[in-house]
């Protein structure tokens, strides 16, 4: 084997490339070659990138909850939900509303630590299946889903079927005299609060993990 | 019984040299007519050489024993394609936003002349086309014609399948009443109990963290371009798989083998 | 399949294609009538059913029952049958990406050379094992009514009572249906099955001032109905008349 191979110098000049320079390592296939992809690369980002970021944008842009008034404290009681109607969306008309069932603080019934945010319970109307408009049955005292079968007691957890957290809550505030409902929070079957999930997505254990707080909606910072 | 004589791909053959006394060229209005006709289309193969790739297509030949239940995968193109038709023509009267989705299909329903005619048509050809799809893909697991050399095409065809119900599912947010809302609704949070990713998921279908004003017109884009776009160009490969690897034969059929053909040559 | 196989299967095939018929016009021909068959079932499904539109979309509503197109019944139906909050994500996710990924791998995990259906027992009994239970759960699931009505027929001795008794006893349906027990209680084929037990037959099991104590006096989570005793002592009079005779 007298001819073996030896490997390549990386000097084109060693190479005994016509043309070549000293010192010059890059030959000018490769260097087409890579021209041809570098450019190749950047068009198709200038066309791929704008239009990924323009159809995510809302993705990230974090939405507004202005509070909102839904009636006078006093037509409120402990004992029975009152349905209200808030605007969720403004610029959609009667399609951006929605429904809260809303009561009084319970101390026989309501277990979590009272705070400025909760001396009214406001629970949305959408079931943590999978979002159907439940109905707070007065006779039962159960909110009851039309769809897969949830059913929530009293105050919002869950008494039967496949929902897979309490009902999501509003913040509420008391102003002159009128009840406010501000932005929705998810609670865990503790009714602990975190940041507005969709339906579907439980909260214990490792479910807040696995379903992380979205950019575009969050819980009031400190509650 | 005498054999059907079966008809010969026409094959560009020389024409007969010219006799004296005899008139040639068209004479009739008919054969000018005819003569325009050809020279046309002549004149489009001298510049784009479709007409190989169009006898490629036509006279290829389909195997022995096909049955009606081989027209399956035909008849679910044609019924996307009456979607496509019905689904432009009824474009032009809907208006992709939430305030005005309702009216304008109330609108197409009860002032446009056979508005509720092609609404129907769209509408209802969506479950015949669903319907069409599954029936295609139950002949071709139950013959077993994914297999070799067909793999590919399998693939592409279920791709295809999820695409339709695709369409199904973005199609019915659309006329924006109580079902379609509702269905919505469910739909994009199944999308988000994805574990992780799911939550940006719905957010993104959504066009934000609830039903919002841009969510309509969302779904509109996918449901008329993004979608029928990616369904058109996948049908084109499918089926020019299926013009190249040839329709398979019904699974009970056996070929005789060659000694057999041979013998029956010889007797003959 | 082995390479000999894949030879074979061509050989084979090519035969069969060399045997048969032009595209153009025997294939094209029955194509062109399957379309013509298609546009005419569309057209007259068309003129036949309309295209109904029903009430506008309202998310304030807290009555309307959502339930989806046909050709979702199957997955509606897989959303209520699978209960445990725990599976929901194998019900909405799960099943199905795992259905998709099965099919799209069929080829190649399925590569036997063998092509007639009688032959393939387990893909043929997997394939109708699968048409079954869609068409099952399809059914089931057009079936399923909202947790607040309740359509079960009056017992024979209720009916040979007289009309009066039909009357008292569909009352006392509705008003169980608006207490909304059958979000919870079975009740012949209405009613979630779950959490609480069965009640199609509780006039057997029970008697009928069990069955007012318990409605008074449950057991958690049952809610009490003693204030609907108080404010409405007819209605709660129907309630316990009808599922008493819920034999």
């Amino acid at each position: 084997m007298a001819e073996r191979k030896t490997a390549k110098s990386k000097y084109t000049a060693d190479r005994q490339i016509p043309g070549a320079f000293e010192g010059e390592t890059v030959t000018r296939r490769r260097f087409m070659t890579g021209t041809v992809h570098t450019a190749g690369a950047v068009a198709t980002a200038a066309i791929v990138l704008p239009a990924a970021g323009f159809a995510l944008g809302p993705v990230f842009e974090e939405k507004e909850q202005p509070w909102q008034p839904v009636g006078k404290a006093t037509d409120f009681t402990p004992d029975t939900y009152l349905p209200r109607t808030i605007t969720i969306e403004p610029r959609i008309g009667d399609v951006g509303k929605s429904t809260v069932f809303v009561r009084r603080f319970n101390p026989d019934v309501d277990t979590e630590p009272r705070d400025q945010y909760n001396e009214f319970i406001a629970i949305s109307s959408a079931c943590m299946h999978l979002g159907c408009p439940i109905n707070f049955v007065a006779a039962a005292q159960r909110f009851i889903c039309p769809c897969h079968g949830g059913v929530y007691d009293f105050v919002g957890k869950v008494a039967g079927g496949p929902p897979v957290r309490p009902l999501d809550r509003f913040y509420t505030r008391v102003e002159n005299g009128t009840v406010q409902i501000g932005r929705r929070f998810s609670v865990n079957s503790e009714l602990e609060r975190f940041s507005p999930r969709d339906p579907g997505e439980p909260l214990d254990g490792v479910g807040q993990y696995m379903y992380p707080s979205r950019p575009s909606m969050r819980k009031l910072p400190g509650t | 019984m005498p054999k059907l004589k079966l008809p010969v791909p026409p094959m560009p053959g020389r024409p007969a040299p010219k006799r004296p006394g005899k008139t040639y060229g068209p004479q009739t209005p008919r054969e000018h007519g005819r003569e325009a006709g050809t020279s046309a289309i002549g004149w489009i193969d001298e510049r784009t050489s479709l007409s190989g790739g169009a006898r490629w297509m036509m006279f290829r030949k389909v195997p022995k024993g096909t049955n009606w239940f081989y027209t399956l995968g035909s008849a679910t193109m044609f019924a996307f394609l009456a979607q496509a038709v019905t689904g432009v023509f009824l474009a032009m009267y809907y208006d992709p936003s939430a305030t005005g989705a309702y009216d304008s299909i109330r609108n197409i329903n009860n002032e446009v002349f056979l508005g509720e005619f092609v609404h129907g048509m769209h509408k209802w050809g969506s479950s015949v086309m669903v319907i069409l799809v599954f029936l295609h893909m139950g002949r071709t697991f139950f013959f077993g014609a994914y297999k070799y050399p067909r793999e590919l095409n399998w693939v592409i065809g279920v791709v295809l399948l999820i695409l339709t119900m695709t369409m199904s599912f973005t199609g019915y947010l659309l006329p924006f009443d109580q079902r379609s809302y509702w269905a919505t609704i469910v739909g994009v949070n199944i999308n988000g109990t994805g574990p992780f990713v799911g939550p940006y998921l719905s957010d993104f279908l959504r066009a934000g963290p609830d039903f919002g004003a841009t969510t309509l017109s969302r779904f509109y884009a996918i449901h008329m371009m993004l979608v029928p776009g990616a369904i058109a160009a996948l049908m084109g490969f499918h089926l020019y798989l299926v013009a190249k690897l040839g329709t398979t034969a019904p699974p009970w059929l056996r070929a005789k083998s060659p000694e057999k053909l041979r013998e029956e040559k010889v007797a003959r | 399949m082995n390479k000999q196989q894949k030879e074979q299967y061509l050989r084979e095939y090519g035969i069969l294609k060399a045997e048969g018929k032009p595209f153009f016009p025997y294939a094209v021909a029955k194509d062109s009538l399957m379309a013509a068959i298609v546009l005419v079932v569309i057209i007259v499904m068309s003129i036949v059913l309309g295209a109904e539109l029903g009430p506008k979309a309202d998310p304030t509503t807290t009555t309307y029952t959502p339930r989806p197109e046909w050709y979702f019944f199957f997955l509606f139906e897989l959303l209520r049958v699978i209960k445990p909050p725990e599976l929901v994500p194998l019900a909405t996710i799960g099943i199905p990406t795992i259905g998709m990924i099965l099919l799209f791998l069929l080829p190649f995990y399925d590569r036997g050379p063998e092509r007639r259906p009688e032959r393939r027992p387990i893909a043929t009994l997997t394939g109708i094992f699968v048409v079954v239970a869609m068409g099952y759960l399809t059914y089931l699931g057009a079936s399923a009514e909202s947790p607040t009505t309740i359509s079960i027929d009056p017992p024979a001795n209720v009916v040979a009572q007289g009309d009066k008794a039909v009357a008292t006893f569909n009352s006392g349906a509705q008003v169980v249906a608006q207490a909304g027990c059958a979000a919870c209680h079975k009740l012949g084929h209405s009613g979630n099955d779950g959490p609480g037990p069965e009640l199609t037959d509780i006039g057997r099991r029970l008697p009928r001032q069990a069955i007012e104590r318990t409605l008074i006096n449950p057991t958690a989570p049952m809610p009490s109905f003693a204030q609907l005793q108080q404010d409405a002592p007819q209605q709660f009079d129907e309630m316990v008349t009808f599922l008493a005779e819920l034999k």
